[in-house]
């Protein structure tokens, strides 16, 4: 009983100082100058990324650089994993052998089947308007990355290799999106301005819809890189146990 | 005020109490599966409900993009409803196979179909 008086009292008192103070607080009426020059920069001015997202705009072009080699950073983190698993030919196949088997109740799996393909349209929807709305590459490319985590935790990661996806197949598709990257910063070169200029070199807007330059490319390259990266990662975790033993000759 | 904007504010306010309830469940119920009973409460009444009412929120109120997020939140709560259930299937289904939690039924259905 001492216990919720104390609670109630401490509660009443937040909510009392909490009204006081929004009626202190008069509503907003003019612009701040920092938020005059973050929408003059993302938005309105000539060399702006043109994109009404302000965050993104302010990630992928005025702080381009910045992005680029965090990313840079979480590849690097990628490829340590990706040695520290490092398997020879025989033992890469050793790894892929097995039967995929369901060993969870019958609707499990059916909701799986559909939330899979909803993942999929959710995640690209997050990032290809990652120009628009909140979101961007990084974004969409985890929440894609759960859709082959789902179906390693559901059908064990057999059925995603013998459906085509694996490791191999997920580092290619992991490097073009690095590529695309590259080569999105690198283009401005050729067309005489500096390395990860937007504006007036890639298009501002297409069929009626801002494309924000340059970082729609971005959003979708570093969508397949994140989503490829971490699905890589993934099927090697996925490896059991048992076969990691025989690999490397441990016994009990 | 709309009627879509009065059914969405009662729904997310619906969605608070099950929350609270099924918190209250989390704490006091004797075993895993009645707890798991209360987190999907939890879940189901309060994540899926107040989504919904949210999307019914922004098609009542007058603000620009209130498609959008009604859609966003529509899908997300179609999403939860879905995944919530088949998840917490999941987790019983692991707790009665591996048999790490305490089972003492009152009655075994399971045991009687399988006979």
């Amino acid at each position: 009983m001492k216990r919720l008086a104390g609670l109630i009292i401490v509660l009443l008192i937040v909510l009392t100082v909490s009204c006081y103070v929004s009626r202190m607080v008069p509503p907003q009426k003019n612009l701040h100058p920092l938020g005059e020059f973050y929408l003059q920069n993302s938005y309105f001015g000539r060399y702006s990324a043109k994109s009404p997202e302000a965050v993104t705009s302010i990630v992928w072009d005025y702080r381009g650089v910045d992005t680029l080699f965090e990313t840079a950073v979480f590849f690097l983190a990628i490829i340590g994993s990706l040695t520290l698993f490092r398997l020879n030919k025989g033992q890469a196949e050793e790894a892929k052998r097995g039967e995929p088997k369901l060993e969870l109740p019958g609707p499990v799996a059916t909701v799986t089947k559909v939330t899979v393909a909803m993942i999929l349209a959710v995640s690209a929807s997050i990032a290809l308007h990652g120009q628009l709305t909140p979101g961007g590459g990084f974004q969409g490319g985890s929440a894609l990355a759960v859709a082959p985590l789902l179906i390693i935790a559901v059908y064990t990661k057999y059925a995603l290799e013998k459906n085509g996806l694996d490791k191999t197949r997920a580092i290619i598709i992991r490097s073009i999106g690095l590529l695309g990257i590259a080569l999105t910063a690198l283009v401005p070169l050729l067309l005489g301005g500096y390395i990860m200029q937007n504006q007036p070199i890639f298009p501002a807007k297409a069929l009626g819809v801002p494309l924000g330059g340059s970082l729609v490319f971005y959003n979708f390259f570093e969508y397949l890189a994140v989503g490829a990266g971490f699905t890589a990662v993934f099927l090697l975790l996925s490896i059991p146990e048992e076969k990691f033993r025989k690999f490397l000759g441990v016994r009990r | 005020m709309s009627v879509a904007f009065l059914l969405g504010a009662f729904l997310v306010v619906l969605g608070g109490i099950c929350d609270l309830f099924g918190a209250i469940g989390l704490l006091k119920f004797p075993n895993f599966y009645v707890r798991l009973h209360a987190a999907t409460v939890g879940t189901i009444g309060g994540a899926v409900v107040p989504l919904f009412g949210v999307s019914m929120l922004a098609l009542g109120a007058g603000f620009p993009h209130r498609y959008a997020v009604a859609g966003a939140s529509f899908i997300t709560g179609v999403i939860v409803l879905l995944v919530a259930p088949a998840g917490a299937t999941a987790l019983a289904y692991a707790a009665h196979r591996s048999g790490v939690v305490e089972w003492k039924p009152k009655v075994d259905h399971l045991r009687e179909a399988r006979k």
